[in-house]
C-alpha cells in the first residue's frame, strides 16, 4: 500500500475513534447536544463533562497511545527484533517503579502532580542506568540484557516496596494503579505528560533513516554513515520520555507497542522508517478504541484498560512468537 | 589516485595485536585480493581501516567524516544480515543513503544508480520480491548490489563471494574488475585463491596479523610462501586462459 493512503487511513481512523471516545459515556447526553457543549460550553452540565472529563480523556488516549506505537516500532527497529517492546529496556517497570514509591510514601497524596512526576524520575533513572551498562558503543545484545537487568530490579524493588507495605489501602491503590487507565483524568495529566511526549515523538521521528540502514546491521549502517551512538541516544532518550510520560499519566499499558507494528509492518514493506509514523496512528487508534471499549463491556465496573490491553494483546504475543518461531525454523 | 592509505596500522585485543603495523596504498583502477588462513586479521584489517574497531595508526579513511567516508567507500559486511522482509530494490536503495541531505528523497540519480546495480548483479527479475525470501546466495548478490549503489571510488567486500554458485562468483569478481577499469578500485577478501589469482591485479597476503606478502599473483602465491602460510602445496599455471591455480594437498 502506498504510504500516503496508508497514513491518511489510519488518520481517519484516528479522527472517527476521537469523536466516537469523546460520545461515550454513562452521562448519557446525545451526540449533537455533546458537541455543541464542547464547542460552544453551552449547557453547564454536559460542557463540563465533555470539556473536563471526556476531552482529555480522548487527548491522553491518543499520546499515550502514539507513544506506545512510536517507540515499539523504533525499538523493534533498532534491536531489529520483532519481540522487542517498550517494557523490554526497563522504562516502564521503572516508571511503575517510580509512582508506586510516590503512592506508598504518601508523596502521592501531599500535591496532585506528584505521582506522575515520581513515575518520570523513574523512567529517567532508567535511561541513565542503561546508558552506563550498555556502553559508548549500544550494540543490541548488551541493550536488551541491560534492559532486562533493569527491569528485573524495577520488578523486584517494586514487589518489595508493596510487601513491606504498612498500609492495605496504599497497596490496593498502588495495584489498582498499575492495571493501567484513562479515566478520571484531567488536563493537568494533559499538560504534565505533553512535553515529554513532545520530546519523544520529536527524538524517534528522526530516527527513521538510521533504523532503515539498520537493516543491514550494525557495520554496514555505520559504513552508510548513520552515526549509531548518536542513534542510540536519541532512541533512548526519546523512548523513556515518551513512555515514562504515558506510564506516569495512564498507568501501565502493554502491549500496544508490541502488536501495532506487528500488524502495521507488512503494510509498509517492512520498512523501519516507514513504520514509525503509521505505528504512532495505529497505536493512537488502538488506544482509542480500547478505552472505548472498558466503557461499553461494562460500564459500571471501571474495566481497566491495562487489563483489557493484555487480554486481548497477550494471545496475538503467542501467535506472534509461534509464527516467528516457524519463521527461524 | 590513491584511494586508500594505511600506514603501521595495528588493532590489538588485549596484549595480543590482531592487525600489526599494517601498511598499505590502494591507487585508482585496482582489484586488491586479500588472502590469508583464518583468523589472520582480514576482516580486523578492513573494519579497522574504516573506523568500525578502535586501532592505533594511520587509515586515511579515519581522516574523513562519517557522511565524506561513506561517500569513498563502501563496506560488504562478512555476516548477510537483512533483518525485515524489505523489497530487494528497497535494500539496494539503502546503498544510496550517504548521497541524499537529510529528509531528502530519492531522485532519478538514485534510482538509476539501483537500476544499474540490480542489473549488474542480474537481480532485475527479483526488484520487488522481499529480500529475505531469496536464498542465501540470491541474498549475497543483493548486499554486494547495495555496495554497489553507493558509487565510491573504493569498496571494501569481506568474503562477498561466499555461498556463491560459480557463475555467479565469476560474475562478482568480474563487477569489480568493471569497476577498475573505470578507475575505481576493490579489496576483497577472499578464501578461493583460485578466484583470487586470475580475477585480482594484486594479492596483500596475511598471516597472523601480519602482512607477509603484497604483489602480483603469481609473485605473492610462490610455493614458499603457500607452504609456510597456508601449509598447502599447489598448482599454478599462465596459459592463454589466464592465470590457473588448483591447491593440491596440505603439507607440513
Amino acid at each position: 500500500m502506498r504510504q500516503g493512503v496508508l497514513l491518511s487511513t489510519l488518520g481517519a481512523l484516528v479522527a472517527a475513534l476521537f469523536l466516537l471516545s469523546l460520545l461515550t459515556g454513562p452521562a448519557g447526553f446525545g451526540p449533537g447536544e455533546s458537541l455543541h457543549a464542547l464547542l460552544t460550553g453551552q449547557g453547564e452540565a454536559v460542557a463540563l463533562v465533555m470539556r473536563e472529563i471526556r476531552l482529555p480523556r480522548a487527548i491522553l488516549a491518543v499520546m499515550v497511545g502514539a507513544s506506545l506505537g512510536l517507540s515499539g516500532a523504533a525499538l523493534q527497529g533498532y534491536l531489529r527484533n520483532p519481540l522487542a517492546e517498550p517494557g523490554l529496556i526497563g522504562v516502564s517497570g521503572s516508571a511503575a517503579l517510580g509512582a508506586v514509591i510516590a503512592l506508598q510514601t504518601g508523596v502521592a497524596a501531599s500535591f496532585a502532580l506528584a505521582l506522575p512526576l515520581a513515575a518520570l524520575t523513574g523512567s529517567l533513572v532508567a535511561v541513565l542506568l542503561i546508558l552506563a551498562l550498555a556502553g559508548p558503543r549500544g550494540e543490541s545484545l548488551t541493550l536488551i540484557l541491560a534492559g532486562i537487568a533493569i527491569s528485573a530490579l524495577a520488578g523486584a524493588l517494586t514487589s518489595l516496596v508493596l510487601n513491606l507495605s504498612p498500609n492495605p489501602f496504599a497497596v490496593s491503590e498502588t495495584v489498582f494503579w498499575m492495571l493501567g487507565s484513562l479515566a478520571d483524568r484531567s488536563f493537568r495529566h494533559v499538560w504534565i505528560a505533553l512535553p515529554f511526549v513532545a520530546l519523544g515523538w520529536f527524538l524517534l521521528s528522526r530516527t527513521a533513516r538510521g533504523l532503515d540502514a539498520l537493516t543491514l546491521g550494525e557495520d554496514a549502517a555505520a559504513s552508510l554513515g548513520i552515526g549509531l551512538t548518536r542513534l542510540r541516544l536519541m532512541l533512548v532518550i526519546g523512548t523513556a520520555a515518551a513512555v515514562g510520560a504515558s506510564t506516569a499519566v495512564a498507568g501501565a499499558i502493554g502491549f500496544v507497542g508490541l502488536v501495532v507494528p506487528h500488524l502495521l509492518r507488512p503494510l509498509v514493506g517492512g520498512q523501519p522508517g516507514r513504520l514509525l509514523p503509521a505505528s504512532a496512528l495505529g497505536g493512537a487508534a488502538m488506544v482509542l478504541a480500547a478505552d472505548v471499549a472498558v466503557r461499553f463491556i461494562l460500564p459500571d465496573r471501571d474495566l481497566k484498560l491495562g487489563v483489557l490491553m493484555a487480554l486481548v494483546g497477550a494471545p496475538l504475543f503467542l501467535h506472534l512468537i509461534y509464527k516467528t518461531r516457524r519463521q527461524l525454523t | 589516485m590513491t584511494l586508500l592509505a594505511l600506514n603501521d596500522l595495528t588493532v590489538r585485543r588485549g596484549e595480543c595485536p590482531v592487525v600489526d603495523h599494517a601498511t598499505f596504498r590502494i591507487e585508482g583502477g585496482e582489484v586488491v585480493g586479500l588472502i590469508g588462513p583464518n583468523g589472520a586479521g582480514k576482516t580486523t584489517l578492513m573494519r579497522a581501516a574504516l573506523g568500525l574497531l578502535p586501532s592505533t595508526g594511520q587509515s586515511s579513511l579515519l581522516a574523513m567524516g562519517p557522511a565524506e567516508r561513506a561517500r569513498h567507500a563502501a563496506w560488504l559486511p562478512q555476516s548477510r544480515e537483512i533483518a525485515w522482509p524489505v523489497a530487494v530494490r528497497t535494500l539496494v536503495l539503502l546503498g544510496r543513503v550517504p548521497h541524499l541531505a537529510g529528509g531528502q528523497r530519492p531522485g532519478a540519480a538514485d534510482e538509476a544508480a539501483v537500476d544499474e546495480a540490480l542489473a549488474a548483479m542480474d537481480l532485475s527479475a527479483f526488484a520487488d520480491r522481499p529480500a529475505t525470501e531469496l536464498s542465501g546466495g540470491e541474498q549475497a548478490r543483493v548486499l554486494i548490489a547495495r555496495a554497489l549503489a553507493q558509487e565510491t571510488p573504493l569498496i571494501l567486500a569481506d568474503e562477498p563471494t561466499a555461498g556463491l554458485d560459480p557463475g555467479h562468483q565469476i560474475a562478482a569478481l568480474e563487477r569489480f574488475t568493471d569497476l577498475a577499469r573505470r578507475g575505481q578500485s576493490v579489496l576483497v577478501s577472499l578464501h578461493d585463491l583460485g578466484l583470487a589469482a586470475r580475477h585480482c591485479t594484486r594479492l596483500i597476503l596475511m598471516h597472523r596479523g601480519r602482512i607477509e606478502a603484497d604483489g602480483r599473483p603469481r609473485e605473492v602465491l610462490s610455493p614458499d610462501l603457500l607452504r609456510d602460510v597456508f601449509g598447502i602445496r599447489a598448482h599454478l599455471s599462465e596459459g592463454p586462459d589466464g592465470v590457473v591455480f588448483q591447491p593440491l594437498e596440505v603439507i607440513g
